[in-house]
């Protein structure tokens, strides 16, 4: 089960007509999907629109009711492929994925999708992963968009736009034949805002009211010959279907004035940020009241000929404000004046900058560049960029240090922390290995403190990835490898092509039993639970099943047996592949588990044990070994108390779990004696007591000191 | 056109903290209150402790708006139009004001002073934290007002979360156009968590009122101290006597450390080795540190050390109140200790030991140890240290102990010739036994850096190779570069560096 209870939420998916919903960006289009008779809906989870899927997958009944079938998927191309369903069928159907990484992965099935065209509506609602917070490679999802002729949709960012784009959407995938996908920036995912809603539509085919399978029609297979009409089709007659919706709906809007010798081209997303720029100019208002013709594309794939030239008429210049690159569509829109021959000048990438998030200065420096250029020099503007570099230059001259950055790591007590360490311990013997990352959890251990690693090519990708360095250096290559990427697709492009190719390598599965960095999705080897989808498959029977010999599972948190283990795959002299399963279940998932339970458990007064590692600041002497093996958030330092000793001594805080990784380093390690575990005994048994008793009088009687929590004392103090 | 304009609020905080609740709550409250108020964020992978911000927008109710549409509020935060920052760390909060977001003619700053440390400064071989002191001077100096407070604390305080007393913070401060019963009502609508989310609220609503000040408590302050006033013993006296009076308060302690560590034959060896000192040339600070190295050095940690420290008086009591155990439960403490053969056979005579050693290294086991997991709180695992503590009468007659005296006396002749050179110099040499410490990889490193100091640095300036000017500088810098990885990467650096002095000046001469 997720991470995240959408219990309120789901409540919020059922408001009818004319009703207000508050909420997430997301959560806004997962309702305008119910609000538009969406048949089928899928994807695969990953930030910025995992809660789209989450708050479905938590929403059974809702689902029941309308007969809308939900899919978690394995991989994009599973969700991609999905979409097949409205290629014959009047079906509207949604998936999402996160971009571009997802559609990357999804891009077979998108084209052969494109080609064949679509009868039910079809949309794809992507987390464009751009810019701050991203965490992927930077590159635009419009590449796709313009390479399949998919329509691409880019909505102003508040709540009102997206749901109307998601209706329009549909539509428009079913007035031209074209799957259409929503481009969402990260920030307009996670905005909190408002719209009215509309009764939810059940689907006019589904589980309750069944269609009789399609009808043979080659037209709608995209295979040889139909492909070369199909290739025809998308330009001659989807694409200006197409435009003539776009326009009789006007998806795209014009803002401002009617006339002006200056225009903007804005990509929907980006209109508020562009907004509060030309309001500190003072050329707008809070309320998007431009005082300069603005042209907002909604839909940035395909423009529109007639609405670019008719907007650029007249102008002496337009400043096109369109975020990332290749500039597809300060490309396009030049294309177009040229060939009406109209000479308003256009501006974009000379003035903004060529790659990179359109920050709030970007803007504000480009903005002000092409108001000075024309001779509307704007002051408030200039003075307000120029205000914003002295103060940076001012700060970083008073800090005089560079502030440390503060990537994030493993959560505390995080079950992939210790193959690390022992990664780590191992390294100092046997000397450097080539270290082939994958996407998730584990990716953190690029970072300090164990900063390791040499390429990341994908998801599920570590071990094809290595597979032209096994075999050409001293030690093999170690891959690794989550439980997720496992069943995304490094089961076949990695296990199997190490199989069938006798690759000499070691591959290491984090199998934590949910798709963790994303907010614990289940996954088919995730436990079976009444609540959950997991299936329980068995990630050693299945390497096993595709031939690999040499597979070993350890508890991640025995770092002994993981050193041991790994320094054997390095060496063993049995060939091919070497598949180490390391099994350790996400602590927060744990945790969330197994709290509530124990201080149930506790407050009713029953025995409980809990623990936790304690360092001893007497013996610690600040060297911080233990830190830059483990560099669990609860593994700290403090000022140290002994007044001969300056520098700061490790100590565990009261977050720590007990996950009992300290004392495992510190053995493994043979770091220093400074750990001690300590064992929490909550409303301890008689039979405690007694034992408790009998050791603390022994202790006193061989001169040990009286080390009990002093009793409350009937007697008074003196 | 309007000219209405909407309040802007950032928060820098760590992902898992609640900056999200945080947000919502502040947000929900705004719109309780009749204004418009809207929220974003960049979770993400950020979320697992990394450094994220969430930011929102309201405009207030009083803003009619022009009845055809609703206001067009921004996603991302401008450099210099923050109205209130939050930070819930201090770090943030300074990275916050580098970044552009505090700006000295219009930003409340609130940001709790507690540190989180970061990788970085916590993973350092020595303290590599950052200045607090430093980080509070600038978030006054570039905030228009600056409500600094270990919230944190005062959470945790209350038993409760440090957003609930930002939130506290916020609604104290009267920066927001919301009331604080609002600010309470968003708490208890959101239907989790509300009583202790209240009890962080007033908490963070009285450090607010207080203007940011913390009780004792929460700072962290020890309790008055119950040490009992004895009179000074004679060598304590002694110490204060022969020492300048910089000095004296640190050489009591190492009296103090080394009575208890050995005997009062062995704090006198510790007077006579710093009254060495107590003659021209060499100033009071000098002698305070060579006190306090001095005292750390001879009390070194062998077995029977830590042996000592396991079952030293008051440590169950302090690990009681650490791990917040309540008074009826019962803890056990399981110490893990793993000895290798230098450890144990150091413990022998200096010529046995040395054999066996040497034996043991021939046989390939110097690797090997003694994994153990002993349990103070039984019996059996308090006699078992309870007798090696009872070595202590036994320790001048080990190996261990005639290397360690070796070594005090070959660094204690280094800072004496040092000091022929200059105090400076002195200074700086005497500080290179920060670099000896810890045990087994640690302990080894750091004697071979402070060898490769002394051989490469240091005997070369005494021998006069090296221009004298950079000799303090030279002992500095390379002390710092032994410290900075645990590879010897960068000491190397400095020392090729310093190694290049004499030959940069050969070259400029001719």
């Amino acid at each position: 089960m997720a991470e995240v209870s959408f219990h309120s939420e789901i409540q919020s998916l059922r408001l009818g007509d004319g009703e207000i919903f508050h909420g997430e960006g997301i959560l806004g289009v997962t309702k305008a999907l119910l609000q538009s008779g969406v048949a089928y809906v899928g994807g695969y989870q990953g930030a910025p629109v995992t809660h789209l899927l989450d708050v479905l997958v938590q929403s059974g009944d809702i689902l029941d009711e309308l007969g809308i079938h939900l899919e978690t998927c394995t991989s994009e191309a599973a969700a991609a492929a999905m979409l097949g369903a409205s290629i014959n069928y009047p079906l509207r159907g949604a998936v999402t994925w996160k971009s571009i990484v997802g559609t990357n992965v999804a891009a077979d099935a998108l084209s052969n999708l494109a080609s064949a065209g679509v009868i039910g509506g079809a949309l794809i609602i992507v987390g464009e992963d751009y810019g701050e917070g991203a965490s992927v490679i930077q590159e635009r999802t419009h590449a796709m968009a313009l390479k399949s002729s998919l329509w691409l949709l880019d909505p102003r960012p508040e709540l009102p736009s997206i749901v109307r784009m998601v209706e329009k959407g549909f539509e428009l995938s079913e007035a031209s034949n074209t799957p259409v996908i929503l481009e969402l920036r990260v920030r307009a995912c996670h905005v909190f805002g408002a719209f009215e809603a509309k009764d939810n539509v059940a689907p006019r085919f589904s589980a309750k009211n069944r269609l009789a399978p399609a009808k043979f029609n080659y037209d709608r297979l995209s295979h040889p010959p139909v492909i070369f009409p199909q290739e025809i089709a998308k330009f001659e007659k989807r694409l200006p279907l197409a435009r003539k919706f776009i326009l009789e709906h006007k998806l795209n809007e014009r803002l401002g004035p009617e006339h002006g010798d200056l225009g903007l081209i804005v990509q929907g997303g980006l209109f508020n940020a562009l907004n509060s720029r030309l309001a500190l100019a003072g050329l707008s208002d809070v309320y998007g009241g431009v005082q300069t013709p603005t042209l907002v594309l909604n839909v940035t794939h395909p423009l529109v000929p007639e609405e670019i030239t008719g907007f650029c008429a007249g102008k002496r210049a337009v400043l096109l404000i369109e975020e990332g690159s290749p500039d597809f569509l300060e490309q396009a829109i030049s294309q177009m004046l040229r060939k009406a021959d109209l000479n308003t000048k256009l501006h974009g990438k000379d003035f903004l900058a060529m790659a990179g998030e359109y920050t709030p200065l970007v803007l504000g420096r480009g903005l002000s560049q092409f108001l000075a250029a024309y001779g509307k020099k704007n002051e408030t503007l200039e003075s307000w960029v120029g205000s914003v570099d002295a103060r940076k230059a001012e700060v970083t001259k008073t800090l005089s240090t560079a502030l440390p950055p503060r990537p994030p790591t493993f959560c505390t007590g995080c079950p992939e922390r210790p193959v690390f360490s022992a990664m780590k311990i191992l390294k100092k013997e046997m000397g450097p290995v080539h270290v082939a990352v994958d996407i998730g959890c584990h990716a953190l251990a690029t970072f300090p403190p164990f900063s390791q690693g040499n390429s990341i090519l994908g998801y599920g990708m570590s071990l094809a990835s290595a597979a032209a360095v096994s075999g050409t250096q001293e030690n093999r290559p170690v891959s690794i490898m989550g439980d997720g990427g496992f069943w995304h697709n490094g089961m076949l492009t990695g296990v199997a092509g190490a199989v069938l190719n006798k690759d000499d390598s070691v591959l290491i599965v984090m199998n934590n039993g949910y798709s963790s960095a994303t907010g614990q999705q289940d996954l088919p080897s995730s436990a079976p639970e009444d609540d959950g989808r997991g299936r329980g498959v068995d990630i050693e029977a299945a390497v096993k099943a595709i031939g690999v010999n040499w597979i070993k599972r350890v508890r991640t948190y025995g770092v002994a047996n993981v050193v041991n283990t790994l320094r054997e795959a390095l060496n063993t002299p049995e060939e091919g592949l070497k598949v180490i399963i390391a099994d350790g279940e996400c602590q927060l998932a744990r945790q969330r588990r197994i709290k509530p339970e124990r201080a149930r458990l506790s407050a009713a007064g029953k025995r409980v044990e809990r623990q936790r590692f304690w360092v001893d600041p007497d013996v610690c002497t600040g060297d911080h070994s233990c830190i830059r093996l483990s560099g669990c958030p609860s593994l700290t330092v403090k000022p140290n108390e002994d007044p001969l000793r300056t520098d700061p001594v490790a100590h565990v805080n009261n977050d720590c779990v007990g996950c009992g990784l300290c004392g495992e380093v510190s053995h493994a390690a043979q770091l220093c004696p400074s750990f001690a575990e300590i064992n929490v005994i909550e409303n301890p048994s008689p039979w405690d007591r007694m034992r408790h008793k009998v050791s603390t009088t022994l202790i006193r009687w061989f001169g040990g000191a009286r080390d009990e929590a002093p009793a409350p004392s009937m007697v008074p103090a003196e | 056109m309007s000219d209405a304009k909407p309040i802007r609020l950032l928060i820098a905080a760590l992902g898992g903290e609640g900056g999200g609740v945080l947000a919502g709550w502040i947000s929900n409250a705004a719109i309780a209150s009749g204004h418009f108020g809207q929220r974003t964020s960049i979770p993400g992978v950020a979320q697992r402790t990394g450094a994220t911000t969430y930011y929102l927008e309201i405009l207030p109710r009083a803003e009619e708006t022009d009845g055809k549409r609703g206001p067009v509020l921004a996603l991302n935060a401008a450099p210099g139009e923050v109205d209130v920052m939050v930070a819930s760390e201090l770090l943030e909060a300074i990275r916050a004001i580098q970044a552009g977001y505090v700006s000295p003619d219009r930003t409340m700053l609130i940001a709790s002073t507690g540190r989180v440390y970061t990788v970085d400064e916590k993973s350092a071989m020595g303290d590599g934290r950052l200045d607090v002191e430093r980080m509070e001077s600038v978030a006054k100096k570039f905030a228009k007002r600056a409500l600094l407070a270990n919230f944190a604390a005062a959470a945790a305080g209350a038993k409760s979360q440090l957003n609930a007393a930002l939130l506290g913070a916020i609604a104290g401060s009267g920066v927001l156009p919301i009331s604080v019963e609002a600010f309470r009502a968003a708490i208890q609508s959101e239907g989790k968590a509300v009583e202790a989310n209240l009890r962080g609220f007033e908490a963070g609503l009285n450090l607010a009122a207080s203007g940011g000040k913390n009780t004792a408590a929460e700072q962290g302050e020890a309790a008055p101290s119950s040490a009992k006033a004895e009179s000074d013993t004679e060598l304590e006296t002694r110490a204060k006597q022969a020492l300048p009076v910089v000095a004296a308060g640190i050489a009591t302690e190492g009296v103090r450390r080394l009575v208890d560590y050995q005997g009062p034959e062995y704090a006198a060896l510790y007077l006579d080795r710093l009254g060495r000192f107590a003659k021209p040339g060499a100033d009071g600070r000098l002698i305070r540190e060579l006190a306090r190295h001095l005292a750390v050095r001879m009390s070194f940690e062998d077995t029977i050390r830590v042996a000592q420290l396991k079952i030293k008086e008051g440590r169950v009591v302090r690990l009681r109140s650490e791990s917040k155990v309540r008074d009826q439960d019962i803890i056990d403490v399981t110490e893990f200790l793993k000895p290798g053969p230098e450890e144990i056979f150091s413990l022998l005579p200096p010529r046995l030991g040395r054999g066996v050693l040497r034996l043991v290294d021939r046989l390939g086991w110097s690797e090997k140890s003694f994994p153990m997991k002993v349990r103070t709180t039984r019996f059996g695992g308090f006699l078992r240290l309870k007798l090696l503590s009872m070595l202590r009468g036994w320790r001048p007659r080990t190996l261990r102990y005639a290397e360690e005296q070796a070594w005090i006396e070959q660094w204690l002749d280094l800072v004496e010739r040092a000091l022929a050179v200059d105090v400076d110099v002195a200074r700086e040499v005497a500080e290179t036994a920060r670099l000896v410490k810890g045990y087994g990889e640690t302990y080894k490193r750091g004697h071979a850096n402070w060898n490769r100091i002394v051989r490469e640095i240091v005997e070369p300036f005494l021998a006069g190779e090296l221009p004298v000017a950079q000799f303090a500088d030279a002992v500095l810098q390379s002390r710092l570069a032994a410290l900075a990885d645990p590879d010897g990467v960068r000491l190397g650096d400095v020392i090729d560096s310093v190694r290049a002095l004499p030959a940069e000046r050969r070259i400029a001469a001719e």
